[in-house]
């Protein structure tokens, strides 16, 4: 359990998607603005910045954010750069943490519509450059894992039928969930039969409706020490614990292509510094970059066992459901309609999955409120970095003994 | 992979596929690293360099992409994957090349999972028109289609001769094929230039002669296609294929291209003959390789003549003077200044002067270096086995031939550009290459090319028992790719597409 517990007071979001005529500045300055009016506190409250763009210099050349954040708040105070969200709140909480400031602000920006040209050329640069220079796309890692999936747990015929389905119905249920958040960049149903037949048109084990939008959005939140936070609101969202996990960047060399030993790391240490089982968590946000990777990511989080979750996704869906059912508890994934729906600016993204745990958790969800059983008392968010190269697990929730 | 500018500056890293292994564990990493993950510290440099170049691995997973990213999307589509090496110790993302995918075709992944693939030398991707040409071998291609894996298999040279000559040799062509009026021509596909189809022949010059290439001391690139004014085809070649002493990452080699239209390549023979006698040289073995991706400018254009003739390739040939396969026994050489064909530079493809390329120009330079050459022998053609002049079009070297006395059966096994088209400066070594696959020992063949400008020069070679000895080392000969099963035939849209390359 992490002691002096870092908790989250506002949280603020721009709509995802394309910003055409917004500069970046603009997008985060919303976010923030929407997060401090929330919790009405003052820029000059703030004590330090923690912000993260994944490839605002390379992509639209702008060097130095820090420095631009400061022109826009008018503040000096200091301010550190990341390449995710779940990197920046992270250092935030190491700080409250170590009892360094009470009161700070982490934010997340992307703006990556502005080269929509060279974007994937971008992406999957940094993502995996060996893999870039012999031919693949950022879509390719993706089919692959899935190939070496189906692969490795013998899925054929049918069961290879109900997986492919299965997968389709992650971008169904996402899209769905999407259609109630105000903020989604898709806020529309899509069905079975359109994810299926992209797939068919680009002869592909994965299609259009299968991977996350290229986006332009700004999330931020204000995190503040223990004490800080009481006084701000009578339901604080605490940080209980955060697990984080690197692997290779070259994805063919990994030792096992059928799932990311980051994530796994990642949510083993998160539980554990938490004291919670993943069996306690009945909503988690996971990084759907495609649909296959929503899939993995529950395998990695434990909720079923490695080649099996496609089974449970398949049932899980038979029953109109938007969740899903993991040894005979109901499980939310992605309930803002996760990267597919809501939109995945990279740098921002992670800020979203927040976004979406602090309404859930403090009952603000509205149309896309969830309820279970016992309550939800605990929630996390599984974000990566690349295609898996690193895995961040935050679990929030009520003050635990 | 490195950092960009880094790979700007040694272009060469991603050319030879290369991994490690741990000396300690056996663990084995895709690109060399220092220390191994497994034994940490105590491995640190205890790391074996292992070479993938002339290996063959498995395409273990694949997916097929229909939207590439920029730098690929002259290719369209193309099937993508990951190749693992040594029963999967090694994965290494792999594209499958030579691969035209129609619109309508079923694409069948779990056909193509578990298949062997061999790598290839390629262009790694398109880059602009002033940058350099990044090079690649993490491009693949199923090995039990147009070309099968050969190992690479080093022995010690043994028998000395007294005259130098040919110790080695190869033929590459490309398997993409156009066929109009009765000739077929090899077609470079996208990611193919006058530069890897030198550094494929030149592999498998070497895999033919079994020689270490550290041996070899000297490289000549012919070529008048090479994508570069300014920067040689020969350098490439030699990091490519470690010719010479490795050196850290120099070769201790001396690389040089070579220009005179068609005969480029052709006129090095002679001196690389000669640098191996000399006895201060310390020169044991020369390579020459001719190769060309032949320019033609598009049909109805001002020297669009050519576009029914040109084709793609090349051959290398190894001289030296152990295990010789055939002695070079004489040389003539002559040369007139006689403009029948040029390209100015900056211009994309030559101009020629027409019916005067005829007479004035290949026929008199190809007559004259010939006949002198049988003069000096004192040899009539009756005396010669076969004729391998230089074939810029199906009917003038018949007609050479012919007027120097050789009879079809001397000359026509020699013609190949209409299996392959013309190939420039490779397109006498090709009709070399095809004579010696199918000649017995002691047999005695006049070679005269002829590169326009205009020159020509005629070798006379004598063939050894040890022919035979190399011959069945070398699966992918001349006949084995003009007759090639899995060769692709275009029309000429797709040709001209794939000709303008990436």
């Amino acid at each position: 359990m992490m002691q002096n517990r870092p908790a989250i007071v506002a949280v603020g979001r721009t709509k995802f998607g394309e910003h055409y005529g917004k500069e970046p500045e603009k997008l985060i300055e919303e976010a923030w603005l929407a997060a401090s009016m929330e919790c009405n506190i003052e820029r000059k409250d703030l004590e330090a910045c923690y912000m993260s763009d994944c490839f605002l210099p390379i992509t639209n050349k702008l060097g130095l954010q820090e420095g631009f954040l400061s022109e826009l708040t008018e503040l000096h105070v200091p301010m550190e750069g990341t390449r995710s969200f779940s990197a920046a709140l992270s250092a935030a909480c190491h700080a409250i943490q170590a009892g360094v400031y009470n009161t700070v602000l982490v934010g997340g920006l992307e703006k990556m519509s502005d080269r929509w040209d060279k974007i994937r050329d971008d992406l999957m640069l940094l993502d995996d450059p060996w893999s870039y220079f012999a031919g693949g796309t950022p879509e390719s890692n993706h089919e692959l894992m899935l190939r070496a999936y189906i692969k490795k747990h013998g899925l054929t015929g049918k069961d290879q039928e109900q997986l492919e389905v299965a997968l389709a119905q992650v971008a169904v249920k996402n899209h769905a969930n999407g259609a109630k958040n105000k903020y989604a960049q898709f806020q529309r149903k899509i069905t079975i039969d359109q994810v299926l037949s992209a797939r068919k048109a680009a002869r592909k084990p994965l299609g259009l409706y299968d991977f996350a939008p290229i986006s332009d959005g700004a999330t931020a939140l204000i995190l503040t020490s223990e004490t800080v936070a009481k006084q701000m609101t009578d339901r604080p969202v605490f940080v209980l614990s955060i697990g984080a996990a690197t692997d290779y960047l070259n994805y063919p060399a990994r030792e096992d292509l059928t799932h990311f030993v980051a994530a796994e790391l990642a949510v083993k240490q998160a539980c554990q510094t938490a004291k919670l089982s993943v069996a306690d968590l009945q909503l988690v946000q996971v990084n759907d970059q495609s649909t296959a990777m929503e899939m993995i990511s529950l395998e990695d989080l434990g909720y079923a066992k490695a080649g099996s979750a496609w089974r449970s996704l398949y049932e899980s869906n038979q029953t109109g459901q938007l969740s899903y059912e993991f040894n005979g508890k109901p499980v939310h994934v992605n309930t803002n309609g996760g990267l597919k729906a809501d939109g995945n600016p990279l740098g921002a993204t992670g800020g979203a999955q927040f976004f979406e745990l602090y309404r859930q958790l403090r009952g603000e969800a509205g149309e896309r409120q969830i309820t279970t059983p016992e309550g939800l008392r605990h929630a996390a968010t599984l974000e990566f970095e690349g295609f898996g190269t690193k895995a961040y697990m935050t679990i929030l929730g009520e003050k635990t003994q | 992979m490195t950092s960009e500018p880094i790979e700007r500056r040694v272009s060469y890293l991603g050319d030879r596929l290369r991994a490690c292994r741990c000396q300690c564990c056996g663990k084995e990493y895709f690109e060399v690293r220092d220390y191994c993950s497994n034994c940490g510290r105590k491995s640190y440099n205890k790391l074996d360099n292992i070479d993938l170049f002339y290996d063959k691995g498995t395409l273990e997973l694949c997916t097929y992409i229909n939207e590439p990213t920029n730098k690929f999307t002259k290719l369209s589509s193309y099937i993508y994957g990951i190749v693992s090496f040594h029963d999967g110790k090694i994965r290494v993302p792999a594209r499958l090349t030579d691969q035209l995918i129609a619109d309508n075709k079923t694409i069948d992944l779990s056909s193509l999972e578990g298949r062997e693939v061999t790598p290839r030398f390629r262009r790694r991707h398109s880059v602009g028109k002033g940058d350099i040409v990044p090079t690649i071998s993490l491009a693949f291609t199923l090995a039990d289609e147009y070309y099968p894996h050969q190992e690479y298999k080093i022995s010690q040279p043994k028998k000395d001769y007294d005259l130098p000559g040919i110790v080695g040799y190869g033929m590459y062509s490309s398997r993409f094929r156009i066929k109009e009026e009765g000739i077929e021509r090899a077609v470079p596909f996208f990611d193919e230039d006058s530069v890897t189809a030198a550094v494929e022949a030149g592999k498998l010059a070497l895999i033919h002669s079994s020689l270490d290439s550290a041996l070899i001391g000297k490289i000549y690139a012919g070529s008048e296609s090479n994508p570069y004014a300014v920067k040689p085809i020969a350098a490439k070649v030699a990091q490519v294929l470690k010719l010479g002493k490795e050196d850290g990452d120099i070769q201790a080699v001396d690389a040089v291209d070579t220009e005179f239209a068609c005969k480029a390549a052709s006129s090095m023979f002679k001196d690389a003959c000669a640098l191996v006698s000399y006895p201060k040289s310390n020169i044991d073995y020369a390579m020459v390789i001719g190769a060309d991706n032949s320019q033609a400018a598009p049909r109805g254009w001002p020297g669009g003549e050519l576009d029914a003739f040109v084709g793609y390739g090349g051959a290398a040939f190894i001289f030296g003077k152990k295990d010789v396969i055939a002695e070079v026994e004489a040389w003539y050489s002559c040369t007139s200044d006689t403009p029948d064909f040029w390209r100015r530079d900056g211009e994309p493809y030559p101009m020629h002067g027409g019916r005067f390329t005829g007479d004035p120009a290949y026929h008199k330079h190809v007559r004259n270096a010939a006949s002198k050459l049988m003069e000096q022998c004192n040899l009539k053609a009756s005396d010669l086995n076969y004729f391998v002049p230089h074939q810029p079009n199906p009917s003038f070297p018949v007609r050479i031939a012919k007027e120097l006395g050789f009879k079809e059966e001397q000359f026509m096994p020699a013609i190949q550009m209409t299996k392959f088209g013309n190939t420039y400066s490779g397109a006498s070594l090709v009709g070399l290459a095809a004579i010696l696959d199918i000649a017995k020992p002691d047999d005695r063949i006049l070679v005269t090319s002829y590169g326009s400008g205009a020159g020509s020069d005629s070798y006379l070679l004598r063939t050894t028992s040890q022919l035979l000895d190399k011959r069945n080392r070398q699966k992918i000969n001349v006949k084995f790719l003009a007759e090639n099963p899995f060769a692709e035939f275009i029309d000429y849209t797709t040709y001209r597409r794939l000709k303008s390359g990436m």
